[in-house]
């Protein structure tokens, strides 16, 4: 990412404020911005998503194709999650092959997806050891404002619940038919804190994203199991963060996943 | 009558004399922006809606110091590239993300700017603004300019560049005065229209 | 005899596959300045295109021998989301995507005044969401209402339309199953629609020039259509109810 100066510049209120429990746009610490989520708005894909979290807003689209199995799970489809954080969303990104932070960012969505096991991918089989689907999740950033990695979790099962499962015949898909939809087992939440000085914020923005020194991620499931940790950038943080983090995750994830 | 005119639509097919943002064909002129025009005006002008700010000798701007170099600094004032500014003169110590207002004293053929003259800022906050908008905010005379420093007890400096540094007095108001005046720029009696806004306000 | 035989693109009463007249656009509609991050924005569906539109600069040019010092250079990335055709594609763009990037870059360096920011690049990121046919042409239609609405100076607006032939006839703004008859051309076109200037003309196929005649005819006409489509999504950001009445009601007159 591009630095600005105007951006540093106003980043460094940001600590000063949380000394007196303020963020900039007047939320709590453990508030998430505005939520909404919106589906099955693109036809050729199997499943959409459009999420903004504030003025974050994410696209994601699933494509489920027939392939062949790993040898070690001939019974098992499986899941792809990729993201691109192209220029449309910000004047900070830039052109060229996904970037450190984008292929970061499509790996940790994809660890809360596949391991806390929401997509059963037996159901994902169709013929054992020959053909099974594959669940392509494609996310595009389209309005950078801080936190893409909970706005693209979101945005992913969104995606992936209710998506149209096409048939098959000859082992080939038929074009506008489809056998069922996908049914999640689970729906887990990813949950972004950012640690700005001793302070940990829920859902940073974007100023809070420039002020922070470590970001802390944790995904979350609706019978309380933790599927995903990543702490990324430079800084540290402490175990009692961690532990704050999760508690504040399952709350903040309910009423996620009541819009869902 | 004023009226809002998109890239290509024709201003007049009168010998008018030609103002800013419009171009002439086949004896026609037509707007290169989207903005309002006035057909009652001597003038065939458009006064755009957006825009970018391109740098102009004698503007006063605000600017970020983004890299001190041997001979100068680098000063970031929202334009195409950074802009160079001798340290010939400046006694203040400047680093990066000093706030100052500076002037353009030099522009080449490639809009790259000198800026001299700079006045530290120290503390307060800015505000950005679409550089287009920045002779509404102003007004004629500066009679809007005098509408928010009333209505608000503020120290602010608008630069031509679109940016708004200000200290003390009710700053949020100020901020939220300036995005209502953006936003309704293009509508007529905005001067007294602010006025009542920010006595409302205040209150 | 197979399925595509069997097929009447446009039958006795002159109506097409999906109950379209031969000069019958799809259902389009603009939106200006719909991303916050963006200079200038457009969001455009087409039938079942959807298109996103971001501008950005003009701003420095990187790699700086890219740049010229006598204007500005138009850098446009014509992209396709996975998941916006039947078979998934992959997001790498291919030599598909930086041919229209090319030709839609080059038709709109016509139109931006471009010596009024030599040393700089203008960047035109598309994004297609959804797609049936015509994406390159509801791009270019987008990335000009979205030059517009960031501020760029241009002498028109470039309007683009994609006509062509199935079943022998010559018909407007083809659909997918159109593209794929057996005797189908798909002619892309776009015009800076006042001079009448054509900045982007491909074909695929095979054509009479008789034939030619009739599709630019036909493509001319539905410009027009288009172009209004265009300033109306432009001049509906300042459509607001405290307006003056004149001048609120002169707008509406315009834009009807």
């Amino acid at each position: 990412m591009q630095k600005n100066v105007l951006l540093e510049l106003k980043s460094e209120k940001v600590l000063t404020n949380l000394k007196d429990s303020v963020r900039t746009d007047g939320r709590k610490l453990d508030e998430y911005r505005k939520i909404s989520i919106e589906k099955g708005i693109y036809q050729n894909a199997e499943g959409s998503a459009k999420v903004t979290l504030g003025d974050t807003e994410v696209i994601a689209g699933v494509k489920l194709l027939p392939g062949k199995p790993y040898p070690d799970s001939p019974n098992e489809g499986t899941i792809s999650v990729g993201t691109e954080l192209i220029p449309l969303a910000s004047p900070f990104f830039e052109s060229g092959p996904p970037s450190t932070d984008s292929i970061e960012l499509s790996r940790v969505v994809d660890r809360g997806i596949r391991e806390s096991k929401a997509v059963d991918f037996k159901k994902l089989c169709i013929t054992e050891g020959e053909l099974v689907f594959i669940g392509f999740v494609d996310i595009y950033a389209i309005n950078f404002d801080g936190n893409l990695f909970d706005a693209s979790a979101i945005a992913a099962i969104a995606a992936l619940d209710q998506a149209k499962i096409p048939k098959i015949e000859d082992e080939k898909t038929v074009k506008d038919e489809f056998s069922g939809k996908l049914k999640l087992e689970r729906k887990p939440i990813l949950s972004t804190f950012a640690k700005i000085g001793n302070f940990l914020v829920l859902d940073p923005d974007l100023l809070e994203e420039t002020a922070m020194q470590a970001r802390f991620s944790v995904a979350t499931t609706e019978d309380n199991f933790v599927s995903a940790f990543q702490k990324g950038l430079p800084g540290s943080i402490k175990k009692e963060d961690v532990d704050s983090a999760i508690d504040t995750a399952f709350k903040a994830a309910k009423e996620i996943r009541k819009m869902m | 009558m004023k009226k809002i005119v998109v890239p290509g639509e024709l201003i007049t097919e009168q010998r008018k004399k030609m103002g800013e943002h419009v171009y002439s064909f086949n004896g026609k002129i037509y707007s290169d922006v989207i903005g309002i025009t006035d057909n009652e005006s001597a003038f065939a002008s458009v006064v755009p809606l957006k825009g970018c700010y391109i740098p102009k000798y004698g503007d006063i701007v605000i600017g970020l110091v983004v890299t001190e170099l041997f001979s100068g600094f680098l000063v970031d004032i929202g334009s195409f590239s950074l802009c160079f500014m001798s340290k010939e003169g400046i006694r203040e110590p400047l680093k990066r993300g000093s706030v100052v207002s500076v002037r353009v004293s030099k522009v080449n053929e490639l809009n790259e700017a000198d800026l001299s003259e700079p006045r530290v800022f120290y503390g307060g906050e800015i505000y950005s603004i679409s550089p287009v908008k920045v002779p509404r905010i102003i007004g004629k005379n500066g009679s809007m300019l005098e509408v928010l420093r009333r209505g608000t007890n503020t120290n602010f400096i608008v630069g031509r560049n679109g940016r708004v540094w200000a200290k003390g007095g009710n700053i949020q108001l100020l901020f939220k005065a300036i995005k209502k005046i953006e936003e309704e720029s293009h509508l007529p009696n905005l001067t007294n229209k602010m006025s009542e806004f920010l006595l409302k306000e205040k209150k | 005899m197979t399925k595509e035989e069997k097929k009447v693109y446009v039958n006795k009463k002159g109506l097409r596959l999906d109950g379209r007249k031969i000069d019958e656009l799809r259902p389009l509609t603009i939106k200006a300045g719909v991303l916050k991050n963006a200079k200038g924005s457009c969001y455009l569906t087409w039938g079942q295109n959807k298109v996103l539109v971001s501008v950005q600069g003009p701003r420095e040019v990187l790699p700086k021998h890219h740049s010229d010092p006598l204007k500005a250079i138009v850098k446009f990335n014509y992209r396709m989301a996975a998941f916006s055709v039947p078979d998934r594609k992959n997001p790498k763009p291919g030599r598909r995507d930086i041919e229209i990037s090319k030709v839609c870059g080059e038709a709109l360096e016509k139109a931006i005044m471009l010596e009024k920011f030599p040393n700089t690049q203008i960047e035109v990121w598309a994004q297609v969401l959804d797609s049936n046919a015509g994406s390159r042409v509801a791009v270019l239609t987008a990335a000009s209402v979205a030059l517009a609405d960031a501020g760029i100076p241009m002498k028109d607006l470039v309007t683009a339309v994609a006509v062509g032939r199935a079943g022998g006839k010559i018909i407007l703004d083809l659909n997918k199953e159109e593209e794929d008859a057996p005797d189908a051309v798909d002619m892309p076109i776009a015009l800076m629609t006042s001079a009448k200037e054509i900045v982007l003309l491909q074909m695929d196929g095979l054509f009479s020039k008789t034939e030619w005649d009739e599709a630019y005819e036909l493509a001319a006409k539905a410009l027009e259509q288009i172009k209004e489509k265009q300033v109306q999504a432009l001049k509906e950001q300042f459509l607001q109810e405290s307006m003056e009445t004149e001048t609120k009601e002169k707008i509406k007159a315009e834009v009807q």
